[in-house]
This record gives structure tokens, C-alpha cells and sequence, in this order.
């Protein structure tokens, strides 16, 4: 069991990882993310199955989300985590370019644990990503049963 | 004595026994009786008109006693002397020679042994006039020369009033039918009357403009004949006769030269004094201007339907487009974003390496994003007003100014600014929208007021009218040129070069856009260097609405 509190990053741009991974670089926060490309690795990742199949380490301490994502989108992802009895207390951070009302109001719908607007400006946007990474891998707390092992995950709606 | 009493007829006369006629006039009785007959006025002349003898019958006509006329006066004397020389003129033309309009005109028939009966008006002593019937007979000697005439006249005036009188009737009984017909000719409507066989009795001129047949060609055809359903026309007139009227009876009248009306029918029986069935009368309105009203109405109907259609339609591909833009400016970000951050990155992992013209240029790259992102923002903002909903509710202008005011003021807090801020009514709309409003167009004064010492900027009410109040935003900047004012409010439209004053060219574009989702208008007024005031008129909340709330 990996005792690192890791981030999960959902982010189909590589630009955007990248720009994220370098704005958490300085902070020694880099190591600690598991960068995923789209909604549907994302929820193998989570269920442990497919490529993650083998996954022993815990659940992310907080998932940023891109709302827009090839395959199954963000809003998806979200429904289908915050629908399952144990994901549901994973941290869900939305994070998009811009504020659109009736993703916000979706996102809160389904249990959103908060929303942010990726900042046009690169200090902003350092800014933001160092905030939302500092306060939900460092100041939050979270249940201990958050970092569960795979014998107690639960088993995904077969086809979802 | 049956014989005595006939004074006129010559032909008693005839019958009278000769013997017996010879009786009497030795008697005088006959001569007695005549001249002392009340009712007739017998004067006898010589043959040149000098009255020799003058009843008491002329005496009470005429008024003067026999002892002023025998003697003194001609017969002619006592008529109407115009009558005479018209009788003298009509009698020259009849007999071919002149005759003179004297006495000579009375007696001239008389004397050439014509019985000669006319109506003269006669004279009395006292001027006044009265219409006389005059039978004018020559009285002969032995030897039948003419010695005389005898003029027995009647007072004709009740006849002629009797006459008179009827004339009058019959004038009153013309009038009275010009009258009914006039009544009957000037209705809009195509008036027939039938008989009960529905046989035409009577039109007016309409229905022969109607039927395109003269009044003669209608009277005595069947009514029937006059539209393009015979059957249902006949029908109409069947229903009328059983149930004593019909009403809005829709018949086509097809006239002689095959132009259609469509018609419709009110129709009644009506009755001689004897309430004996004359027939039907039957009006007919013309319908052509109703229908053409109703097409037209219908014709609008649809108009109003496709506009609604196109209105939603319009509707729909607005929505298409503002998605379409906000979807854009959503993806434009994230390019911008990279942009932005590879360029922060690579000054950072290239610091102290960089020549300082390298260094501009990243600078300037970082600007231009900075500008396009600031482009994109308020184009979303603008278009985020297209789509958001109105909320309606009354909304303190001057809470509103004083936040907007305070927020601005203190982004240029080391300018010289003089602020005249007027009470502000209460208004109708949404506080966050109107929020936008303020701040679009205080933040306008304060930009394109900061080469001022000191800006003037002043926010107030230009007046209220029909509910709504127009508000304004005065400043005393560089203004711009009117010629150009239509392109103010307009999306990128910008009347300054970006050097001289930053924007985005969309606030204004925002600010005409929320003001007109509120129903209100945006306008300015400026001159160059002379200031720019920039109007809005918003709905003021009424009283009655304020207490509701």
C-alpha cells in the first residue's frame, strides 16, 4: 500500500498536465500525480480494472477533472463516481476553461466538490492549481476508509 | 217647369214647343227668371260691348250694382286684361286674322256663331280676382244681324279650388313616392320584391348593378334566375314564405355578363291592408368586401404564423450562434492558456540567458495573449447576456451607482476625478445585468476622461416618460466624433486606436444588449473633446409595484 497522498489528474491536453505539473513542481507535489488522458481510463483507474487491474495502492486523496474529455466525459466521470457508495467521498475538483452555468449547476447536481476556471494568465493559473492541490492534498482531511484496498472496492454495473 | 230651370242647354229648346217658348218669352217669364237668377251672372251687351243689362247674379259677383255698369262699361271691362290679349293672340293664330284683345276677343267666336264656352277670371269692383266659367251666345234681330250678346257666367272658384285641391294631392302622393322610392333606390342593398310565386315585382338600382339587367328585364322574371344556385335560391324564397323572414341567406348573384357576388339574403313576406300574402321582400348585402375583409384577416393569420415560425426559427439559430461563439471562445482559451504558460516557463528555465530584445519579444508575445484573452472574456460576457434570463424585480439604482463608483474609483484612485452622482428612481430589472450597465459605461468616463484635470463625471436622470426613466453617464473627455455614433454599440466597434485607449470594443456592444433585453434604448451624445454623455432609459418600478412587493 502506497502511503503517498496522490492527486489524480484527468486531463486530456498535455499542455494543460504539463503546465500543471510544472506549476506543482516547485512545490514537491509533482511526484505525487497520476496523470490520466481520458473519462474512461479514469474510471478503470478507479475500478482497478483494464490497465489497472493489478492496482493495489489507495484511491487519490483528490481527482482533478477536465470537464471536457475524449470517450467518456467529465460530467460522466463524475456522475458515475459520486453515484458509487464508496467513490463518492473521493474529493472531486471540476476543472475548465471556462465558466459555462449550466456545467457549474450539472456539476453541483451531481456532487461536485468544487469547480474552478483554469485562469487565462500562467501566474494565475500556478496560483490556482497550488491552491486547490495545497488545500485538498494538505488542508482537507478526509475519511480513513477513503484510502481503501482493492478487496473492499466495490464492483462496477457490468458494461459501465 | 222643368223647361224654365235648363237655361243652358239649347237643345231643350229645341224641345220646347213653339208655341209654348213663344208663351213665355210674351210672358217675359223666362227673360224674369233668368235675370233674377242669384247663381248666374247674365250680362247682355250691345254688339259693341256696352253693358246693357246687368243681373243680380253679376251684381253679387262682381260687386257692382247694374246702375254703375249699364251703359258705362264694356263686358271686357271686367276681365283680366292680360288673359285677354293671351285669348286675343291664341284666337289670331286659330282664325288666321288679328283680332283685337278687347270685347272683340270675347264675343269674336259667339259672333261667328260658335258656341263658345270658356274660363276667364273676372274682376270684381274691388280689384279682387275670381275664376268665372262664361258661356258667350250673339243676340240677333229679325233680320239676324247682331244686335248684342249675352255673357252668363259661374263663379268657378270652388271647382277650381276643388281642382286645386286635388292637384295638391296628387302632388303630396307623388312627393310621398319619390319619397318611398328614393328611400327604396338609396339603400346600399339590392332590393326585390317578388309575388309569392317568386316572381320579381320590383328592384331597386343596386340590384340591377347587381343582376346587370335594366329594372324592365327584372320585373316579371323569377327571382330564382338571378344566381348561380337556382335551386337554393328558390329554396330561400320558399323558407321565407313559410317562416315569415329569413336572415344572413349566403346566395352567389351571377349577373348577365357572368360576374359573381356573393350575397347574403335577409328577406320578409309582406301583406296588402288586407293582410292578404303579397309577396317577398328581399334585401341583399354584398358580401365581396366582408370576404375580401376575412381573406385578408386569414391572409394576415398565416403572415402572423409564419413570422411566428421565422421568430422562432430566428430564435433558434441566434441560440446556435451564441453557442457557437461561446463554444469558440471556450476553445480559444485553452490555446491562449498554453500560450501564455509555455512562454512564463520558458523565461523562467531560460533566465539570465536571454538577450534583451529576446526578452521583449517574449514580453510582447505574453501581451498579445494577455489582449486576446481579454478579447475572449468579453465576448463570453457578451454573449452570456444574450442568454441569461432577465430577472425582473425593482432594484435600487443608487445602491447600485455607489458600488459600481466605489469599485472604479479606487482602480483610479491617484486621478483627479469630480463626481456629481444625482438620485436615481427605482427600476425594473436585473441587479447584477444593471450592475454591468453601470460599470460598462462609468468605467467608459473614467478611461476616456484621464487626460482631464480634473475629470467631471456625472450620473444622473434625464427626465421620465411613459414609465421609464432615462438615465445618463456625462463626462467630460475627448467625446468622439457623432458621424461615428452608430458604430459605438456595435461588437469590436471602437472608435479610438488601441494606443491611445485600451478596450475590447465590447462593452458598450454589452451594455446596449442588456439594455435592450430590459426593453430600454442606449444612445450617446459626444463631440470631439467636448465630453460624452451616454443615455439609457430603464422601466421604473411603479408604486403600485413596489407595494406588491
Amino acid at each position: 500500500m502506497n502511503a503517498l497522498k496522490r492527486i489524480l489528474l484527468v486531463e486530456d491536453s498535455v499542455r494543460d498536465a504539463e503546465l500543471i505539473l510544472g506549476a506543482l513542481e516547485p512545490h514537491q507535489l509533482a511526484g505525487e500525480i497520476m496523470h490520466l488522458r481520458d473519462g474512461a481510463e479514469a474510471l478503470d483507474y478507479l475500478y482497478r480494472r483494464g490497465d489497472f487491474a493489478g492496482r493495489s495502492d489507495a484511491q487519490p486523496i483528490v481527482m482533478l477533472l477536465d470537464l471536457k474529455l475524449p470517450k467518456v466525459d467529465g460530467l460522466e466521470v463524475l456522475r458515475q463516481i459520486k453515484g458509487d457508495a464508496l467513490l463518492k467521498m473521493i474529493p472531486v475538483v471540476m476543472m475548465t476553461s471556462s465558466r459555462q452555468e449550466q456545467d457549474l449547476i450539472r456539476s453541483y447536481e451531481l456532487g461536485v466538490n468544487a469547480y474552478v476556471v483554469k485562469p487565462m494568465k500562467f501566474e494565475d493559473f500556478v496560483e490556482a492549481v497550488k491552491q486547490v492541490s495545497g488545500f485538498w492534498a494538505v488542508v482537507n482531511q478526509v475519511p480513513e476508509n477513503l484510502g481503501v484496498s482493492e478487496n473492499s472496492v466495490s464492483q462496477p454495473p457490468s458494461g459501465k | 217647369m222643368p223647361t224654365s230651370q235648363d237655361s243652358t242647354g239649347e237643345a231643350s229648346h229645341a224641345n220646347v214647343d213653339a208655341r209654348s217658348a213663344e208663351a213665355l218669352l210674351t210672358a217675359g217669364a223666362l227673360q224674369t227668371a233668368i235675370f233674377k237668377s242669384a247663381n248666374f251672372s247674365s250680362i247682355a251687351t250691345d254688339a259693341n260691348g256696352i253693358i246693357q243689362i246687368f243681373n243680380v247674379g253679376a251684381e253679387r259677383m262682381l260687386g257692382y250694382t247694374a246702375a254703375e255698369v249699364v251703359n258705362r262699361m264694356t263686358a271686357a271691362d271686367l276681365h283680366d286684361r292680360g288673359e285677354l290679349i293671351a285669348r286675343a293672340a291664341a284666337l289670331s293664330i286659330e282664325f288666321g286674322t288679328p283680332i283685337a284683345p278687347g270685347f272683340e276677343a270675347l264675343v269674336f267666336k259667339a259672333a261667328r256663331g260658335i258656341e263658345d264656352i270658356y274660363e276667364l277670371t273676372k274682376i270684381r269692383q274691388d280689384g279682387s280676382r275670381f275664376p268665372a266659367l262664361v258661356s258667350v251666345t250673339a243676340l240677333r234681330d229679325a233680320r239676324d244681324a247682331i244686335i248684342g250678346y249675352l255673357l252668363i257666367g259661374t263663379d268657378n272658384t270652388a271647382r277650381q279650388e276643388v281642382e286645386d285641391e286635388r292637384q295638391r294631392l296628387d302632388q303630396v302622393l307623388r312627393d310621398q313616392q319619390f319619397y318611398t322610392r328614393s328611400l327604396i333606390e338609396s339603400n346600399v342593398d339590392a332590393l326585390m320584391a317578388t309575388d309569392p310565386e317568386g316572381i320579381i315585382t320590383d328592384v331597386n338600382k343596386q340590384a340591377e348593378a347587381l343582376t346587370g339587367c335594366t329594372r324592365d328585364e327584372l320585373i316579371g322574371a323569377p327571382f330564382k334566375d338571378c344566381f348561380t344556385d337556382p335551386g337554393r335560391a328558390e329554396a330561400g324564397i320558399r323558407k321565407v314564405l313559410a317562416e315569415g323572414r329569413v336572415t344572413n341567406y349566403e346566395l352567389t348573384a351571377r349577373s348577365r355578363d357572368g360576374v359573381q357576388t356573393v350575397v347574403s339574403y335577409n328577406a320578409t313576406t309582406f301583406h296588402d291592408r288586407g293582410r292578404k300574402l303579397r309577396g317577398v321582400f328581399a334585401a341583399a348585402r354584398d358580401m365581396t368586401e366582408l370576404k375580401r375583409y376575412e381573406r385578408t384577416v386569414q391572409k394576415n393569420e398565416i403572415q402572423r404564423e409564419r413570422d411566428a415560425t421565422h421568430a422562432k426559427e430566428m430564435a433558434i439559430v441566434i441560440q446556435e450562434l451564441e453557442a457557437f461563439s461561446y463554444s469558440v471562445s471556450h476553445d480559444l482559451r485553452a490555446p491562449l492558456r498554453h500560450i501564455h504558460g509555455y512562454v512564463a516557463m520558458l523565461r523562467e528555465a531560460t533566465a539570465g540567458q536571454l538577450s534583451e530584445k529576446a526578452q521583449h519579444y517574449l514580453t510582447t508575445i505574453t501581451e498579445a495573449s494577455v489582449e486576446m484573452g481579454t478579447l475572449i472574456e468579453g465576448l463570453l460576457a457578451f454573449s452570456r447576456v444574450g442568454r441569461a434570463e432577465i430577472r425582473g424585480a425593482s432594484v435600487d439604482l443608487n445602491g447600485l451607482v455607489q458600488d459600481v463608483v466605489r469599485g472604479l474609483e479606487m482602480a483610479a484612485k491617484d486621478r483627479p476625478i469630480i463626481w456629481q452622482i444625482a438620485p436615481l428612481p427605482r427600476v425594473i430589472g436585473d441587479a447584477s445585468l444593471l450592475k454591468q450597465v453601470l460599470t460598462n459605461l462609468v468605467d467608459n468616463a473614467i478611461k476616456y476622461s484621464r487626460t482631464r484635470d480634473p475629470a467631471r463625471i456625472e450620473v444622473g436622470s434625464a427626465g421620465e416618460e411613459a414609465g421609464r426613466v432615462t438615465l445618463f453617464v456625462r463626462d467630460n473627455g475627448v467625446g468622439f466624433d457623432m458621424q461615428y455614433t452608430d458604430k459605438l454599440f456595435g461588437v469590436f466597434q471602437r472608435l479610438h486606436r488601441p494606443e491611445e485607449f485600451e478596450g475590447t470594443g465590447i462593452g458598450l456592444a454589452t451594455v446596449r444588449r442588456i439594455v435592450g433585453r430590459h426593453g430600454g434604448r442606449v444612445w450617446a451624445e459626444a463631440a470631439v473633446n467636448e465630453g460624452a454623455t451616454f443615455y439609457c432609459t430603464l422601466e421604473l418600478a411603479s408604486a403600485s409595484r413596489e407595494a406588491a412587493e
